[in-house]
């Protein structure tokens, strides 16, 4: 657990230095259960912050999502540090597109809050119909919801991401300061996988097509990833048109491999994708497979290590794959 | 007169629809309610509080051929044959209010392929008992009842949807159902009253509209919108799941044998939108992306056409990854100073 006083004195201190910009945290959302991403550029935006299972966004998004227009004339560019509070996954973000050089560690303050997972709020719609009045309470490994004045007792298990239940790293992996103490981490036995990949070639086929038919192409998944930074995206792009715009099962299957695939050995598996999918698409079942694959082969875990993956070169390197 | 139609009695409806009319409803895909074209009437699902996608996915698809072509010297173009008759089941008051809207666009001067479609189309509406945590329909003109934009309405009243038919296609399409509906009671009615009160009391969220087109028109260069822009993280979600967002885009895609010119959804959040062929993008950040869309619902669309372009359905606001909330970001332009 957090203390949530602790956490707003270490982002206040943080947040008052000349060389930070601002800070990124959380506070209650608009309705029900929901929690926001905030904004805090002074010390009273602090007293916003909150922190609770419910802060399930990755909020290493944010640093390569601010737009940097051209300067105009006598306009100097503003280098300030972004602060930001991470949980386990958002560290490995962090982690990982530092490595890829795509942010300077020096731009960012990290504030390390361990997590102990995070609520999927589509789990907990599906047992009340109406949180307006609701709140959630960790206590052990239970998770209490009051709605209305009525409280249900859940096993952690049933409310939590379907990735913080295995998740094995809880604690930030990098951060300036710490706030908390550590807490133990799971065990990922990939089950989810290992159920897909006992499925035929044709069973797996009929299983991801019906998933990529429902896709929308929102790219809810691309913004909401940390690691979907690029500057022009693959879709996006006019010549060559590497993927239609037509809305059908091809161009969909294509965009949605395209994308596992480029997030291969990069994906920290946060599932802010699959959370941000209006159309339930599990997501992480492509990109855990590849994680998995690349933990087998390459013994490498994205964010966790000194270099990308795609880097790195060892002669001991399987390549059984190469055709 | 209205009409009860036993629920029992759904299934042997559908049925009938089915010989004569593409019938599509709302469907559950592992929890996902989506309107599908079905088949069997087995597939219809009315237990459910709004579809993931409004209406206009079924009028409006997201993505439509508008002519087909081949190569070669001597090319054939071919438009896509007409539609036949559909019967649209299960929309709900806010979905049937954003065709209104969306008329406006597509039906005016110019008549789109929509317009045909929708006059093909009978709608059967249900009103809604239980209205969601972010339903604000009462807002915006709306209601869970308001039945006055489909072509019949159903109320669940228990064992028996009371049917009101409100247009002469719905009274036809009634009619044709022989002795599968009979003549409502007072009870039915006095039931149906108190379920719409009851329903209305539990819409609990509020959208001060009030003066809005002016609130609006003095804040355009307000520093408000950065702040509200600032999380946003400029997907198309709120854009695809609103059943009044109409905008689209136009691509020829080709194949070794032929092509067709698609029109496709497109989405006012994304930069791609705007930017010119020389590169110039005329709103460049995503405050200006944001506030766009705002504006367009709720300061440009009523100028134009004296409607709000938002029927309160609160879709934009459930999946939007970052609680930017539609509501929340109205009621305050109401603090903001000019």
């Amino acid at each position: 657990m957090v203390n949530i006083n602790d956490l707003r004195k270490a982002v206040k201190d943080i947040v008052q230095r000349d060389v930070v910009k601002y800070v990124i945290g959380y506070e209650k959302g608009s309705y029900g259960l929901r929690v926001s991403p905030s904004f805090a550029f002074t010390p009273e935006d602090v007293d916003k912050f909150v922190f609770s299972p419910l802060c399930s966004n990755n909020l290493a998004v944010y640093l390569l999502l601010e737009e940097k227009l051209p300067l105009k004339r006598n306009e100097k560019e503003d280098t300030r540090k972004i602060g930001i509070v991470v949980k386990g996954c958002d560290s490995r973000a962090v982690q990982q597109i530092i490595q890829e050089k795509g942010i300077d560690r020096e731009d960012v303050v990290l504030i390390g809050v361990p997590c102990t997972g995070v609520v999927d709020l589509k789990k907990v719609t599906e047992k009340f119909q109406n949180t307006q009045n609701g709140e959630v309470i960790e206590e052990g490994e239970n998770f209490v919801i009051t709605v209305d004045g009525k409280s249900c007792k859940f096993s952690k298990e049933e409310l939590l991401c379907d990735t913080c239940v295995v998740c094995e790293n809880p604690n930030p992996v990098i951060y300036d300061v710490f706030i908390g103490e550590e807490v133990e981490s799971k065990k990922e036995d990939y089950k989810r996988i290992h159920q897909l990949e006992e499925k035929s070639l044709e069973e797996k086929w009929e299983y991801w097509q019906e998933k990529f038919e429902r896709c929308i192409r929102c790219y809810a998944c691309r913004n909401a990833c940390p690691l979907c930074y690029c500057k022009e995206c693959m879709v996006d792009h006019l010549s060559p048109q590497w993927v239609r715009r037509s809305v059908n099962i091809s161009e969909n299957t294509a965009w949605n491999i395209m994308r596992a695939f480029h997030l291969a050995g990069r994906c920290i598996g946060c599932g802010a994708c699959e959370r941000a999918c209006p159309m339930d698409i599990p997501l992480m079942e492509l990109n855990k497979k590849l994680e998995k694959d690349i933990k087998e082969m390459f013994d490498y875990e994205a964010g966790t290590e000194e270099k990308p993956l795609l880097a790195i070169f060892n002669p001991e390197d399987p390549e059984e794959f190469v055709l | 007169m209205n009409m009860i139609l036993p629920k029992s009695k759904v299934h042997e409806l559908v049925e009938n629809a089915l010989k004569d009319y593409e019938v599509v409803a709302p469907t559950d895909n592992e929890g996902l309610i989506v309107f599908k074209q079905i088949t069997n009437p087995s597939e219809v699902t009315l237990d459910f509080l709004n579809t993931v996608l409004p209406v206009k996915a079924v009028l409006l698809q997201q993505t439509e051929t508008l002519f087909t072509f081949s190569h070669g010297k001597s090319v054939t173009i071919n438009a896509p044959e007409t539609v036949g008759e559909i019967i649209i089941l299960g929309v709900r008051p806010c979905d049937a209010q954003s065709l209104v809207i969306l008329d406006h666009v597509f039906a005016d001067e110019y008549k789109d392929p929509y317009v045909k479609k929708r006059e093909n189309t009978i709608l059967i509406g249900l009103n809604c008992l239980t209205p969601g945590v972010n339903c604000f329909c009462t807002s915006v003109e709306g209601g869970p009842f308001s039945g006055e934009y489909t072509d019949i309405q159903l109320t669940d009243i228990g064992e028996n949807y009371l049917v009101e038919v409100e247009t002469d296609k719905g009274k036809a399409f009634i009619e044709s159902m022989g002795d599968l509906v009979t003549p409502a009671s007072e009870e039915d009615e006095k039931k149906k009253r108190e379920l719409e009160n009851k329903a209305k009391s539990a819409i609990q969220r509020v959208m001060n509209t009030d003066e809005i087109v002016d609130r609006l028109e003095k804040i355009f260069e307000s520093s408000f919108w950065r702040g509200i822009a600032l999380k946003c993280l400029g997907c198309a979600a709120c854009t695809y799941v609103c059943p009044t967002c109409h905008c689209f885009d136009m691509q020829d895609e080709t194949t070794f044998t032929g092509g067709a010119r698609i029109r496709v959804w497109d989405s006012c959040m994304y930069p791609e939108y705007t930017r010119h062929a020389s590169g110039y993008n005329p709103r460049p950040e995503r405050m200006n992306r944001v506030r766009n869309r705002v504006y367009h619902k709720y300061n440009y669309f009523p100028k134009n056409c004296d409607v709000i372009a938002c029927v309160g359905c609160g879709r934009c606001i459930e999946v939007c990854p970052v609680n930017i909330d539609i509501i929340d970001v109205i009621n305050k332009t109401s603090e903001v100073n000019p």
